[in-house]
């Protein structure tokens, strides 16, 4: 196996190199966020990056694509040095990228989106009939099954991720990269995706695949390069590793050190909920105990969120009943499940969980900022401590304790969300998809904060779209679908399978 | 935890500001130093406490319209509010009404006029779901046409000396550089009265912090616990008591009342609010950062009176000063 990780950038089958990387290195300040990045990419292959948050894949994104100029380095595109110092110069030889954060106008029609800055005219007037048969034509030869006249803002995130790739299919892109494209879209849409790389690999396009999902990265990639705090630790052709090589090379960890289940005797009862029905959910019946994972899975889009968020009073419940510690209540709002111990750490880091520009401290104490209080004015010194006290407790990787949260890595913006329940005290943790888009290091972090909690008496509810996370760590899993709860097992008590085959109700 | 630290993590939301305060102070300090060498008339003990009597009404205006805009919202009334007040004040002032035409009366009254504005404001915003600008632009107008209404158009002049003769008052003082006694004018005290609570209630207070948390992300807010109604409630207010409170002020510098007075003068309070550091996009904001800006307005408008300069002069500065200031911080948040 290790002969095929490469030190030279020259590449290792006698396939043309498209685009190739010497020394490529870039500061921030002093931040070394590229390490001297040797790396070639072949005509044709889909070729995936991996590695923990913050081991420099954006930056590297990035720099292919103009947004940041390099600071060292050479990259030769077919063989000739290219400065790439802006965005035009990257799309004009051909290299798109497809964010992860939809960088799209949602107040114009798909069609509009996908002919953005090239738009078909009839005599200086747009022609929005021919765009639209046109934006039609080529959505449904590409497979996706979206309108061309519809608003963007219509579609789920996940749709508009596919506009965006069929918006840089239209442009003719020659090296396209995909940047965790998976990480909100169904299982029929990741499909389509897979299906629509497939046939732009046949087609010669070189495809840069990066993802948290290693399961994606064997099933769609012909290599595999992994960074690991900015530096190239390894290039691997897919056919000769394997996840656990993947892992250990990511963050020198082995993967059964990630998900370690804790077992905690189960106590008694916190939660039990009967037949309720909200927005978005009926007749959901759950009971959650002192030392018990209940992990709720299910397709996008199944309900699970809007159950939970009308548990936490966010969207309050139309009927049912809810038995808090053996007590009858009613939540109405956020403010009254919090005071009862509930706590709710939401699905969107960016929508839902943080103040975005504002400090660490700020976002971790804002559940508690009237237990840091005397009277009205808040104690600073308080303030302080209880912040210092959560970002060295789940170990959030920060310049200070009021740097803006943006500055933060991905996992460590979602360390945050979850730290600033921890000073709450709440007995019942409810955890809406707490990985997603969080690097593996971080995922055990969290599987560790998890267990502390369950063995301080709380209980923890667990969505999650990511079946073997709620498959190994759940006590009781419920699978969602259509609003409502089709089955229940014990700790791995029905085959993968079987669990997806009910989420998805073939 | 060193006091050091301590220190630091009070400025959290708005820790660069302090940064940007002491530019703008700066700033202002040489605008003065080049206005002392350019003209005889400036540095005088008479012409600093006139524009600390100029400067206080905005500054005022605009440290409330700070707290509107850190919520991520615009309060395009205040100035109709100051005007409107103005009136009210003048108008119980005249009448014969018991204690309600008496000073305290009369104040008391318009200070809760402007408590019943913001709420009107905030219930807009919040219950029927209007967008700030809209509601605030509706009750500009709308503040205006009441106003004229109940006085018929005409001017109310107020003949109560001891309620005018407020705004002429000083208190304390020191030597001036030239041997003549400075006067603080009273004024100037209005400034101190407003800007030291609110300072504690943004910087010292749990609700402080919820307004920016609600600038910066609403859902996330409401998700942490907060009561996102009652903060932005309590931004409206502040900004609408700050503007009865000018109102009352401007009925005593002139000696009328008016509800045509104050034109403008919200873009004067958005203006200083802006040039000192807070964000139209929300979530960022001080007291002295807006205390400061007015009166580097201010200090334009009285060194271009001083320097002879064509008063339209005035606009046009103020115009490019403010886009020099803004294209300044969009620079230093480029950068991270």
């Amino acid at each position: 196996m290790s002969e095929s990780l490469e030190s030279a950038p020259a590449a290792a089958s006698g396939r043309e190199p498209l685009l190739v990387l010497q020394k490529l290195d870039k500061r921030f300040g002093a931040t070394h966020a590229l390490k001297d990045v040797d790396l070639a990419f072949e005509e044709g292959e889909v070729h995936g990056i991996v590695g923990e948050n913050g081991a420099g894949k954006s930056t590297l994104i990035k720099v292919l694509t103009g947004v940041h100029p390099r600071t060292s380095g050479e990259v030769y595109w077919r063989g000739n040095s290219v400065p790439l110092v802006n965005p035009h110069e990257a799309i004009g030889l051909g290299i798109n990228a497809v964010h992860q954060e939809v960088v799209l106008c949602p107040h114009l029609t798909v069609a509009a989106n996908i002919f953005l800055g090239d738009e078909i005219t009839h005599g200086g007037m747009l022609s929005h009939r021919a765009m639209v048969r046109e934006g039609q034509k080529l959505l449904d030869d590409l497979g996706f099954k979206l309108p061309a006249g519809a608003l963007l803002s219509s579609l789920t995130i996940g749709q508009q991720q596919l506009v965006a790739t069929a918006r840089a299919e239209r442009r003719g892109a020659k090296f396209l990269i995909f940047d965790e494209p998976t990480a909100y879209l169904t299982r029929q849409e990741t499909a389509a995706l897979f299906k629509l790389i497939r046939r732009l690999k046949a087609n010669g396009v070189t495809i840069v695949y990066i993802s948290h999902r290693l399961e994606e990265v064997f099933e769609l990639c012909d290599r595999v390069s992994v960074l690991r705090d900015g530096a190239l630790v390894g290039t691997r052709r897919v056919a000769e590793t394997n996840e656990a090589d993947l892992i250990s090379l990511m963050i020198n960890r082995t993967i059964d050190q990630i998900y370690h289940k804790f077992s905690v005797p189960i106590g008694e009862t916190i939660l039990e909920i009967d037949n309720l029905c909200g927005p978005g959910f009926h007749d959901v019946s759950v009971k959650v105990r002192e030392g018990e994972i209940v992990g709720l899975y299910g397709l996008i889009g199944a309900g699970r969120s809007e159950f939970v968020q009308s548990v936490f009073g966010r969207r309050p419940a139309a009927s049912g009943r809810i038995v808090w510690r053996g007590k009858e209540v009613r939540i109405r709002n956020e403010r009254q499940a919090m005071d009862l111990g509930i706590a709710l750490s939401p699905e969107s880091r960016r929508d839902q969980g943080l103040c975005l520009h504002l400090g660490v401290d700020l976002n971790i104490n804002l559940p508690i900022f009237k237990r840091l209080s005397v009277g009205p004015f808040i104690n600073l010194g308080r303030e302080a401590s209880a912040a210092d006290r959560q970002i060295r407790d789940v170990q959030i990787k920060t310049a200070a304790r009021r740097a803006p949260v943006s500055s933060l890595s991905g996992g460590n913006q979602q360390k945050v969300v979850i730290g600033k329940w921890l000073n709450h005290g709440a007995k019942l943790f409810i955890f809406d998809e707490p990985t997603v888009g969080v690097d593996v290091g971080t995922k055990a972090e969290i599987y560790r904060l998890l267990g502390s909690l369950l063995q301080q008496g709380a209980g923890i509810v667990m969505i999650s779209s990511y079946l073997p996370e709620v498959y190994e760590l759940a006590d009781t899993l419920h699978v969602f679908r259509g609003g409502t709860i089709v089955a229940t097992h014990s700790l791995k008590g029905a085959s993968h399978e079987t669990i997806l085959t009910e989420a998805i109700g073939v | 935890m060193s006091d050091q630290s301590v220190l630091k993590s009070r400025r959290s939301g708005a820790g660069l500001n302090l940064l940007l305060g002491l530019t703008l102070l700066l700033l202002l300090m040489a605008m003065w130093f080049a206005l002392s060498i350019e003209t005889t008339t400036f540095w005088t003990s008479n012409n600093m406490a006139n524009l600390l009597r100029q400067g206080a009404m905005i500054a005022i205006l605009a440290i409330g319209e700070t707290f509107v805009i850190i919520t991520g919202g615009i309060d395009l009334s205040v100035g109709a509010i100051a005007g409107f007040t103005s009136m009210m004040v003048a108008w119980l002032l005249t009448h014969d009404l018991g204690f309600t035409s008496s000073i305290a009366g009369a104040i008391s009254c318009t200070l809760a006029i402007g408590i019943f504005i913001g709420l009107f404001h905030a219930f807009g915003v919040v219950q029927m779901g209007l967008p700030p600008f809209i509601m605030t632009l509706a009750s500009m107008y709308a503040l205006r046409g009441i106003g004229l209404l109940i006085t018929n158009g005409a001017t109310i002049s107020i003949t109560n000396d001891a309620f005018t003769g407020f705004s002429r008052a000083s208190f304390l003082g020191f030597p001036w550089t030239d041997g003549s006694w400075f006067a603080v004018p009273m004024l100037f005290w209005m400034v101190i009265v407003v800007a030291v609570p609110a300072y504690l209630l943004l910087s010292q207070t749990r609700w402080g912090r919820y307004l920016f948390a609600i600038g910066s992300n609403k859902e996330a807010a409401r998700l942490s616990g907060v009561n996102v109604k009652a903060v932005t409630y309590m931004a409206y207010i502040v900004s609408a008591f700050c503007a009865a409170f000018v109102g009352i002020l401007l009925a005593m510098r002139i000696g009328i009342g008016n509800p045509t007075q104050g034109d403008g003068w919200e873009l004067q309070a958005i203006a200083s609010s802006v040039i000192g550091g807070t964000s139209l996009f929300g979530a960022v904001g001080s007291v002295h950062g807006p205390l400061i800006g007015s009166f580097i307005l201010t200090t334009i408008n009285n060194g271009a009176n001083l320097l002879n300069l064509n008063p339209f002069w005035q606009r046009i500065i103020t115009g490019l000063l403010i886009i020099l200031v803004v294209y300044f911080d969009t620079l230093r948040t480029r950068k991270r």
